[in-house]
């Protein structure tokens, strides 16, 4: 079974109105599904694993990327 | 005689009956007579042909619970046509609330709410501590009616003072709770609010968050014991967090025979099962019986940002955000060099940034110059002889970076698809935030809105099922007692207004708030006369003197 890794980060609308970095996932069981960051957590999570922008997590192991959490 | 008499209207009952031509005639607050040619005559006569006349509307997620004490209207809600609004919102109200954890509080409404300090130190005198307190302080002044809610993290705080926001409360802790949410329920709160998201002015979560289940089991006990509603803002953020917290709600209605309401819940293209995928774990739960109500705004949700504070809307773009993320002195010189400024320049598209910054507009309220108040940048860098990206830049450094820009309809903006899902009978039309987020975007005309897009526009909705969503609907499942429907001895809150113009106003910033403090609105349109309890509160464009909201009594 494959590690967890992410599928697509796009910029979102988020309710307070602030831009947010919705991150599709596929889980080791195949599942997909989606979770919102807010800008912090999001610029954190890209400079904890050297992504220069947001496409850049394409393709990384989610456990990775969600050390910068 | 009656007190009121409304001629000649298209009367939509609230219930969903289709629009019949008939009179209303009110008297001593309440409805005493519908029907085709009243004879008896009235002190006022409303000639509202041409018109609609429904029952007000009814707002269910709001946080005014400061703004009342200075503006009982809550302005500008009371003009798009809302009658009875419910405060008190995501686990914050304004009471109980011991003296010595006033400021505690006011840093919480501040970050959550971005209500102005002077809100809570200019405009109001604290005259109370408890719920009891709070409702005599704004009962008296008001224009709405309002059935506030208790903030479950007041209540928390109240018994365990700082500890409230660091630990799980013990066994003779929940029980004082329950005692205090009791007290507050006998009061007249509608119900309780809690959170399982939001943090306070130093990133840390606020009191309700650090509840374990047995102390919201306890507290819904209690809400039990008067069949009131418990409100949540769930893990939004995350749609299988969300559908766990709709198990848990269903649960706690199911056991406690309590309503339950989760906020917010919207749509976005990034995650287009989102919102199928709540609304069929709602269709199952609610086939078991249990009241588990979604809200849904209706407005789509613009992104705003200024080069002050790093928005994500440049992450695709990394020397933008490489620049962005710098401390804001180094920031300002480095968007000041032309070298750097050329690469972010050419970063930002072969076209100057046109398609991705071109429709951005700038809004008021900021340091932004008059003139370019309302213009797209695209325009603006046109005039300029710039690029978009270009203008982005030196507009920004000719104003300190405090201009800001506006993506609109960057989310839950797909009429198309909001459309069934407003329609949707277990969709509870909320989630406006009214009187909250108030530098960012307003929080008013929800209403309006509804009308002309889902009605005029996309047809999702018949006029007289839109009335129902926002009438009769909220007012039974809030339990707001002979509210929400025109019909005999029901309360005399009535909306009358053209079908065929009724919107929201264009956005604009406006400097109404204590100390002068700033806010977005938006004025109403195509809402002629709004009446509460029985007297004209709003008319032609204009408040009157008229104080007779009340706080609502439940079924």
């Amino acid at each position: 079974m494959s590690d967890a890794v992410v599928l697509a980060a796009d910029i979102a609308a988020g309710h307070d109105g602030d831009a947010e970095l919705v991150v599709t996932v596929r889980y080791e069981n195949g599942v997909v599904g989606v979770v919102a960051l807010d800008s912090d957590s999001a610029f954190d999570i890209m400079q904890s694993c050297g992504a220069a922008s947001s496409a850049d997590l394409v393709g990384r192991p989610w456990h990775e990327v969600l050390k910068g959490v | 005689m009656f007190d009121i008499l409304i001629k000649n209207g298209m009367v939509i009952d609230g219930v969903g009956s289709k629009a019949v031509l008939s009179d209303v005639g009110i008297k001593d607050g309440k409805i005493l007579a519908i029907g085709e040619n009243l004879k008896d005559g009235g002190r006022q006569v409303l000639d509202a042909a041409g018109l609609v006349v429904s029952p007000g509307f009814i707002d269910p997620h709001t946080h005014f619970d400061a703004q009342l004490l200075w503006d009982g209207a809550a302005k500008p809600a009371l003009e798009h046509g809302v009658t009875s609004i419910i405060p008190g919102n995501c686990s914050l109200s304004l009471a109980p609330l011991k003296a010595e954890d006033r400021k505690t509080l006011i840093g919480m409404f501040q970050q959550i709410e971005e209500l102005p300090p002077a809100a809570f130190t200019d405009a109001f005198e604290w005259t109370w501590e408890t719920f009891s307190g709070y409702r005599a302080a704004i009962e008296g002044t008001l224009s709405v009616n309002v059935a506030p809610l208790v903030g479950h993290s007041v209540i928390r705080l109240w018994v365990m003072g700082a500890d409230a926001q660091q630990r799980a409360a013990r066994p003779e802790e929940i029980s004082a709770m329950q005692d205090l949410l009791r007290e507050c329920l006998n009061a007249g709160a509608v119900g309780l609010s809690t959170s399982f998201v939001d943090v306070d002015e130093n990133a840390r979560p606020v009191p309700s968050r650090f509840a374990q289940f047995q102390e919201l089991d306890a507290l819904c006990a209690v809400l039990g014991e008067f069949g009131r509603m418990l409100q949540i803002v769930p893990e939004f953020y995350d749609t299988d967090i969300t559908i766990a917290r709709i198990d848990q709600l269903a649960e706690l209605s199911l056991k406690h025979k309590i309503p339950t309401t989760l906020s917010p819940v919207f749509d976005n293209r990034q995650s287009p099962n989102n919102v199928p995928r709540t609304l069929a774990r709602i269709d199952e739960q609610m086939a078991r019986g249990a009241r588990v109500w979604p809200q849904m705004q209706t407005r789509p949700i613009d992104i705003s940002f200024s080069l002050l504070r790093p928005s994500l809307f440049f992450a695709r773009l990394p020397s933008w955000v490489k620049i962005l993320r710098l401390p804001v002195t180094e920031r300002i010189s480095a968007l000041r060099d032309p070298v750097t400024a050329d690469k972010l320049v050419a970063d930002a598209g072969e076209d100057g940034g046109e398609r991705l910054m071109g429709r951005l507009i700038v809004r008021g309220g900021g340091e932004a110059p008059e003139h370019l108040v309302g213009r797209t940048l695209g325009d603006i860098a046109a005039e300029r002889g710039e690029v978009p990206a270009r203008a982005l830049i030196t507009l920004s450094l000719e104003n300190d970076l405090e201009i800001a820009f506006l993506a609109a309809n960057g989310g839950h903006d797909s009429t198309d698809r909001i459309g069934p899902m407003l329609a949707n009978p277990l969709v509870h039309i909320g989630a406006s935030d009214g009187g909250a987020h108030l530098t960012s975007f307003s929080t008013y005309g929800d209403t309006g809105y509804l009308f002309s897009e889902f009605v005029r526009k996309s047809g999702a909705l018949t006029l007289e099922h839109a009335v129902q969503k926002i009438t009769s609907e909220p007012a039974e499942i809030w339990g707001l007692k002979d509210r929400g429907i025109l019909k005999t001895g029901y309360a005399a809150d009535v909306v009358i207004f053209d079908p065929l113009t009724i919107d929201r106003g264009i956005e604009r910033p406006v400097f109404d708030m204590p100390g002068g403090g700033m806010r977005y609105v938006r004025d109403s349109i195509g809402v002629d006369t709004v009446v509460v309890n029985g007297q004209i509160a709003w008319a032609k464009g204009a408040y009157t003197n008229a104080q007779t909201g009340q706080i609502c009594e439940l079924a």
